[in-house]
């Protein structure tokens, strides 16, 4: 049970560091487009897609 | 720039290769002696010398990818002399000021719009030019919103040379004002992220440790250690509770403070009753906290507000694209006499400004040149330029062809006619109609009921067995919140609004969606609304002596000024200078009369302008021009439908609906007009008083009539009918009594009728299912079978259906469009079946 004692507030610590950034992911503006971003690495890639008709 | 590549045009199709005789790059028509472009080896032909640069460049930065992904065709290549004088004019230290903010270590950012923007290859294209510069730091392109956001170092690169880089790749860019960009809508699409990225985390936190309680990994353990993970569970909760769940407090107290029930007040009845219980248990180790379950509801309830604040985020897009009709540069005439390239919103009224051939008025004003013709299209649908004179109002937004003008500026931003559109639209779809209020006034009727209810139950189980009271008690609050009740009508609304608005049907009167869908007749104006006049020269008889052109010139000096369609068509033939006019009169729907050169005319109807009890017989379809002696000219004016006009009668009539013209013109005209529209029912020479009395007829008769005119000479028709509607310029139409106001093709008319017909039904699919939903959850919540936390999960998902199934509204009708077949057609083709 001792392991517990150690291993919660570090989870815990973990949880705020994620919660902090994402945090300072959203102010810096990373989820305002949320539809753009999902279409461009398909057009990143070496051989394109053929157009679509 | 050419007007062919304003946002908003269609893309054309891309060709597939040079074969095509359309220009590569664009996809334009190529001239006789296309110029060739050199393209990674292979040649190909383009429509301009603008074009082939822009294609080569993008070769030369080994981006011609593009052209293989791209699903449509990129705007025509600018004019580099044009490109140049784009890119100079961000050089203006106003404009920097204006547009570039200073974010942290010294680098600058600006937002720019991006014209002729039209699919995901063009943000590609965007992205890779502008990130190859040196100096930017970082390059965002929102696809949907046509903005690219560019962090850059000042220092390196300035502003100009970013818009001189998209210039290249055929781009324009257009400054956005930085107080004007969207910052209330980023504000709140963050903060509703942040709450639900904090209930998340909350959530699964306390979900975690809740179910090493709830699976007895403790059962041997102390009771210090199911007290310490308590205590976590609680760690977890409490964030959500305040940070996440705190805009349902906040509204609960708004609700509360003016004695009003809405939908936060037993949600946030609920979440606190839960956190205070729970807090309870923990001090009195009681048996059982129910922490987790509230931030599991909490986040579900986020879920369920973020993607409806999506939903309406994209519904206020729309109405972006109408402030996107103003140009954002003009050309000032500096008091030395120069010219200046400045931004519009620099503009103050008395400023005097120059208006290229083909360029976009700045900002409201006066002509200050002889004439120029305006393509006012985008105000009023109307596709033929009209010719304006000096003195004439132009408005921000219409397009000058022909020759530069000169105007004087009258009105600048938030007050000129193409802004209070804007407004008008943004305040139909915020207002609420009376199906939300309907809708709201039920909700809060059956919150009373909840509260009731939860409180029979929480007395209920006390006696039975207090502790599954607060359970229960929470249950009940939580599964009979009538969200999906409230939200059905706002929902249906928004997207109905967002939809017709989008398809050139703007509703100025939210609920003329409801009348729209009962209309059971339309009656429609004839002139101006089927019909678009003008004058047949050739058929012009004068007096002898007169010139058949000096006879028109006095007629259009007398219907200058007047806004009846065919006062219109006399200004738009007449030649270029008009007699003075003195002692103005006008008879509603008889004809105008003014003293020119000392003598009296009238122009009219025959009987108006000779004075006659009636009308003489050779004259009965002529527009007559006589002054005191007599006849000075007869004019016969030709009709050519409006666009749409037979689609929208036709699609009416399919649809069950008495369709009836009343016009004041002449019994022949109005019957060639009816009959090439198929309407059997019209009425000719029908003065203003004629037709309320018809109108008033009509709903004696237990008949829901639309009105369809032009907003202008209909007005106390339109006034007094359940339904106006307002047909062409939306800027006459912003002043007079309408409902709803179609700027398109006339046949948007029929496609508005479905739309609000879907959207109410839609509306009842959504009621009876909320409906359906609480009543069955009820009962079991009452007895206890129901965790708060899965009440939680049902509440959200009903809410989500309804706002899903909202989202339906418009494109099952443009399916039937494709098909080219409306529910009418589908159930004539079933009645025609058997025989």
């Amino acid at each position: 049970m001792n392991s517990l004692l150690l291993l919660i507030p570090l989870s815990i610590l973990i949880l705020v560091g994620a919660g902090v950034a994402l945090f300072w992911a959203i102010d810096r503006g990373q989820f305002d487009d949320l539809e753009t971003p999902a279409l461009l690495p398909v057009l990143d890639a070496d051989d394109p897609p053929e157009e679509r008709p | 720039m050419p007007p062919s590549s304003r946002p908003g045009c269609t893309p054309r199709r891309a060709p597939r290769d040079d074969v095509n005789t359309a220009c590569w790059h664009c996809g334009g028509p190529l001239p006789p002696d296309p110029p060739q472009a050199n393209v990674a080896g292979a040649r190909h032909s383009v429509c301009c010398n603008g074009c082939r640069s822009v294609a080569e460049w993008i070769a030369e930065l080994g981006l011609a990818d593009y052209y293989r992904v791209r699903t449509g065709s990129a705007a025509q290549g600018p004019d580099p002399l044009e490109s140049a004088e784009n890119a100079a004019a961000f050089l203006r230290p106003e404009l920097s000021r204006h547009l570039v903010s200073t974010v942290a270590d010294g680098k600058s950012e600006a937002t720019v719009l991006v014209d002729g923007m039209h699919c995901t290859a063009c943000c590609w294209l965007i992205e890779r030019t502008l990130g190859q510069l040196p100096g930017v730091v970082d390059v965002g392109v929102n696809a949907g919103a046509r903005r690219a956001r560019v962090v850059f170092d000042a220092n390196v690169l300035p502003l100009a040379r970013i818009v001189e880089a998209l210039g290249r790749v055929g781009y324009r860019a257009l400054p956005l004002d930085r107080a004007a960009l969207d910052d209330t809508r980023r504000r709140e699409t963050r903060a509703a992220q942040k709450r639900l990225a904090v209930a998340g985390f909350g959530a699964m936190q306390a979900m975690m440790y809740a179910s090493a309680l709830w699976f007895g990994a403790f059962d041997g353990a102390d009771a210090a250690t199911r007290d310490f993970f308590r205590w976590l569970t609680l760690l977890a909760t409490t964030p959500v509770v305040f940070y996440s769940a705190g805009p349902f407090f906040a509204g609960a107290f708004r609700l509360l403070k003016v004695r009003r029930l809405g939908m936060d007040v037993p949600v946030a009845l609920a979440v606190g009753l839960i956190y205070a219980g729970g807090v309870i248990e923990i001090f009195t180790g009681g048996p059982d906290i129910w922490l987790e379950s509230v931030s599991m509801f909490i986040f579900f309830l986020c879920i369920g507000r973020y993607l409806e604040m999506r939903a309406r985020h994209h519904a206020g897009d729309m109405t972006d694209a109408l402030a996107r009709l103003t140009p954002v540069f003009a050309e000032r005439i500096e008091p030395d006499g120069t010219l200046l390239r400045v931004g519009a919103f620099e503009l103050v009224p008395g400023d005097r400004v120059v208006v290229a051939d083909g360029g976009s008025v700045p900002a409201d004003g006066v002509l200050e040149t002889a004439e120029c013709r305006v393509d006012e299209a985008l105000l009023c649908g109307e596709s033929t330029p009209r010719r304006k004179r000096r003195g004439e109002a132009l408005c921000a937004g219409s397009i000058v062809a022909g020759a530069p003008a000169t105007m004087r500026v009258t009105r600048v931003g938030a007050d000129t006619v193409v802004a209070g559109i804007v407004a008008l639209t943004t305040r139909a779809a915020s207002s609420k109609p009376r199906l939300a209020r309907s809708g709201e006034r039920a909700a809060a009727g059956l919150v009373a009921r909840v509260l009731v209810l939860a409180a029979c139950t929480a007395i209920g189980w006390a006696i039975v067995d207090p502790s599954r009271a607060l359970a229960a008690t929470v249950a009940v609050l939580v599964v009979v919140c009538p969200c999906a009740f409230a939200l059905a009508a706002p929902a249906a609304v928004t997207r109905a609004l967002a939809v017709l608005t989008g398809r050139g049907v703007l509703v100025v009167r939210p609920d003329a969606l409801e009348d729209l869908a009962a209309v059971t007749h339309v009656l429609f104006d004839k002139t101006g609304t089927l019909t678009e006049p003008a004058i047949a020269h050739d058929r012009t008889i004068a007096r002898q002596g007169i010139d058949c052109d000096a006879a028109l010139a006095i007629a259009a000096a007398l219907a200058q000024g007047a806004r009846h369609p065919l006062a219109r068509a006399f200004v738009a033939a007449a030649p270029t200078a008009l007699p003075a006019v003195g002692a103005r009169e006008s008879v509603a729907g008889r004809g105008i009369g003014g003293a020119v050169g000392g003598r009296r005319y009238r122009l009219g109807r025959a009987d108006y302008a000779l004075e006659l009890e009636r009308h003489p017989s050779s004259l009965e379809h002529a527009v007559v021009l006589a002054d005191d002696d007599g006849v000075v000219a007869a004019f016969h004016v030709d009709e050519r439908l409006r666009p749409g006009a037979r689609a929208a009668v036709d699609a009416l009539v399919r649809a069950g609906i008495s369709v009836a013209i009343a016009s004041g013109d002449t019994g022949t005209r109005v019957e060639a007009v009816a009959q090439r529209l198929g309407v059997a029912a019209w009425r000719a020479r029908q003065s203003p008083a004629d037709k309320l009395a018809l109108l008033a007829s009509l709903r004696a008769q237990g008949a829901r009539v639309a009105v369809v005119g032009d907003g202008v000479n209909d007005a106390p028709m339109l006034a007094s009918a359940d339904v106006a509607v307002a047909v062409g310029s939306a800027a006459d139409a912003a002043q007079a009594a309408s409902d709803i106001v179609i700027t398109g093709p006339l046949d948007a008319l029929a496609e508005a009728r479905a739309i609000a017909h879907q959207t109410l039904s839609i509306l009842r699919q959504n009621r009876r299912w909320a409906l359906c939903y609480n009543t069955a959850t009820v009962p079991l919540a009452a007895l206890g079978l129901v965790a708060p936390w899965l009440a939680a999960i049902g509440m959200s998902a009903s809410s989500l259906a309804v706002v899903l199934n909202a989202l339906r509204i418009g494109r099952i009708s443009r399916k039937r469009e494709a098909s080219g077949m409306s529910t009418a057609d589908e159930a004539i083709e079933r009645r025609r079946a058997p025989a």
